[in-house]
């Protein structure tokens, strides 16, 4: 972490949003193994549930992608942005997998999107960009 | 720092994406893909050319009385063997002689009763699948008729240990030798099937050759116009595997099937041979005049899932007609590019080979076979003729038309695996069979909705009724799905919605995963109507 004075300290808000929206996104994601084991389990409302946070979850990468580009924009940084976009097209594979059942494909991809994520969590945590 | 952090991150991140690439490229490396639950058997035979055997098409039974309104048959179950690969003969477990066994034309509302005599080695139940059947007739896996001279072969303190629950159902009317199965026939038009369903021993009971084909026909459907007679093929397509001497290969842990059920382990998920037989020959052909045919298409394999579609010479794909499904006539004929057929299933398809060229081929493929089983049949047009059939655009309207409003219990069923007997085993609802207890307990006449989800491929059969697909996956069914179903099936991960009447007779009946190997391995459940 870089060192920062008194001024520099306060950690922009564009950064917190970006925060936010990732650690929602966290919390989204983890739900879709829980809805898969429910529906295999032979809860049929599984399926509804997983197709929501399908859906949420997606949604989620689409905001967080329009934010880290804001944080492109603002504050001169794309590793977010550049993350953001892998996740964004993982997930969308990821969405078609699903509804294709291509197992094959499907759940090795959702664990490494989530693993991924989750990496993107802390970094974006662990980093306090100021303003310019 | 700054710098610091940046490689970090591009490290991490790089590790990260280096493993999801890895796994990813291992996934599509080992899984199956297409998706196919069983596992090859082998065979060690020499297997012929394809498309030079020419297709059998199994003998009419011919009923030993038609009076008092109804028609009298006799069916010998009995060993034999049959030159099924050339230069080598087959042992099988027949009906009456053949493989498939003869078949039963029957008219709609004119009952049929078929006196089955068991000259086999082991016990047997004859179930008409599909069939709108009193539960006295439908075959119960414990109803056994048994072989003249059986003797229980293993029977603890009045246990009978060769039923997987390891307890005699009380419930079960065994006869010795003979019994008269009565079938109403008091139902829609279709191609239905009968096979063995003899408790824990149906999948190698099958694999030997225990089935044949039952039709269904009335007055209406004959007038439609429909290709018929020569042009009206019936093809029952099994897939098997052959020792070099010509035996059949099978996993059994007892050859005998006498005591002990099951097969090898690696064999749990099902059974899959590396020759596809079609009416009980390998890779055959068949020559048809360049006109309009009626393909009555019964998939009687144990594991094997097929789909299939029409391939001339040069590469053209012929559109597949759908007039019908399990259940008899759709409404509307449905074009198809190909069928998608799970065990048990049955459609009706018509195929126009008007324009193929005379001297030409038309091969039926199965897109999820690999090398062998790609292959199913051929057919060889002959010559350009003229063809007076039709497809009407009305072929029915009797279907019924159930809606979720309608139904009285929604129930939700997963088929997967699981543990049973201190092994592994496929279970419904989480549990194996047990022919003791009563699973489902529906009203007769009440209309209900059931939701299955299954963990691999699962084609789930209901006896007694027939049922429509209200949805697939959470979304609509395909355009397969259409008309009245007694299987569907499920593939890895899917679910489905269904909905049917429980109707025409009490007592007790079966719901069940048809991938033989499966229902052997627990995973059937009791359906009780009262």
């Amino acid at each position: 972490m870089a060192t920062t004075t008194d001024v520099e300290h306060r950690t922009s808000p564009v950064w917190w949003t970006l925060r936010t929206i990732v650690g929602l996104h966290v919390v989204a994601i983890f739900g879709q193994p829980v809805f898969a084991g429910v529906l295999l389990s032979g809860d049929f409302d599984g399926l509804r549930m997983h197709a929501t946070g399908a859906n949420v979850t997606t949604s989620l990468g689409y905001v967080q992608l329009i934010v880290a580009i804001v944080v492109w924009v603002r504050l001169r940084r794309v590793g977010p942005f550049a993350a953001t976009l892998a996740l964004v097209a993982a997930e969308t594979v990821q969405y078609f997998a699903g509804q294709a059942g291509a197992l094959w494909l499907h759940l090795p991809l959702g664990v490494a999107t989530i693993a991924a994520l989750v990496v993107q969590f802390v970094a974006v945590w662990r980093q306090e960009p100021t303003h310019d | 720092m700054t710098d610091l952090t940046r490689r970090h991150a591009l490290g991490v991140g790089g590790a990260l994406g280096l493993v999801a690439f890895t796994g990813l490229t291992t996934a599509s490396a080992l899984a199956r893909r297409p998706p196919r639950t069983g596992a090859h058997l082998a065979g060690q035979a020499p297997l012929p050319p394809p498309y030079q055997v020419p297709l059998p098409i199994p003998r009419t039974l011919k009923p030993l009385a038609t009076t008092g309104g109804v028609d009298r048959y006799e069916i010998t179950q009995r060993e034999t063997t049959a030159e099924i690969l050339p230069g080598v003969r087959t042992p099988l477990w027949t009906y009456d002689g053949t493989f498939p066994g003869p078949t039963i034309e029957a008219r709609r509302g004119r009952p049929v009763i078929v006196r089955h005599r068991n000259e086999l080695p082991v016990p047997t139940v004859v179930h008409l699948h599909g069939g709108r059947t009193p539960a006295s007739s439908d075959g119960y896996p414990t109803d056994l008729v048994l072989p003249r001279d059986w003797h229980e072969p293993a029977r603890m303190n009045g246990m009978h240990m060769d039923g997987m629950s390891g307890m005699r159902d009380p419930r079960a009317v065994e006869s010795r030798l003979t019994r008269d199965y009565t079938f109403p026939m008091d139902q829609r038009p279709t191609m239905l099937w009968y096979h063995d369903h003899r408790m824990d021993f149906t999948a190698p009971a099958i694999w030997r050759g225990l089935a044949g084909l039952h039709i269904i026909r009335d007055d209406a459907e004959d007038s439609l116009g429909l290709p018929a007679g020569p042009r009206e093929i019936p093809l029952a397509i099994t897939d098997r595997a052959f020792s070099a001497d010509g035996t059949l290969r099978y996993p059994s842990l007892d050859p005998t099937l006498r005591t002990k059920p099951g097969v090898k382990e690696e064999y749990l998920a099902g059974v899959l041979g590396d020759v596809i037989l079609v009416n009980g020959a390998p890779w055959p052909v068949h020559e048809v005049d360049a006109a309009r045919h009626r393909l009555r298409v019964l998939n009687a394999s144990n594991a094997r899932h097929y789909e299939l579609e029409a391939v001339t010479d040069d590469g053209r794909r012929l559109d597949l007609v759908q007039i019908g499904a399990d259940q008899g006539l759709l409404t509307t004929p449905v074009t198809h590019r190909t069928i998608p057929i799970a065990p048990a299933e049955r459609y009706d398809v018509v195929i126009d080979f008007k324009d193929v060229k005379p001297g030409t081929k038309v091969r039926i493929i199965n897109r999820l076979g690999s090398g062998r089983t790609r292959d199913v049949m051929a057919f060889r047009v002959t010559r350009r003729t003229k063809d007076d059939t039709r497809i009407p655009r009305t072929l029915s309207n009797d279907l019924p038309t159930w809606r979720r409003g309608e139904a009285t219990r929604v129930r939700d069923f997963s088929f997967r695996a699981g543990r049973m007997n201190g092994g592994h085993g496929w279970l419904i609802g989480g549990k194996p069979f047990d022919p003791s207890r009563t699973d489902v307990t529906v009203r007769l006449g009440d209309v209900e909705l059931w939701r299955l989800v299954a963990d691999v491929h699962h084609p789930v059969h209901l006896h007694l009724v027939g049922f429509r697909v209200l949805s697939r996956g959470g979304r609509a069914p395909r355009p397969q799905d259409a008309g009245l179903k007694d299987t569907i099936s499920l593939r890895p991960g899917e679910t489905a919605e269904i909905i049917t009447r429980f109707d025409a007779y009490r007592g007790r009946y079966l719901f069940h995963c048809h991938n033989a190997e499966h229902e052997d391995m627990g995973m059937m459940a009791n359906l009780e109507v009262h």
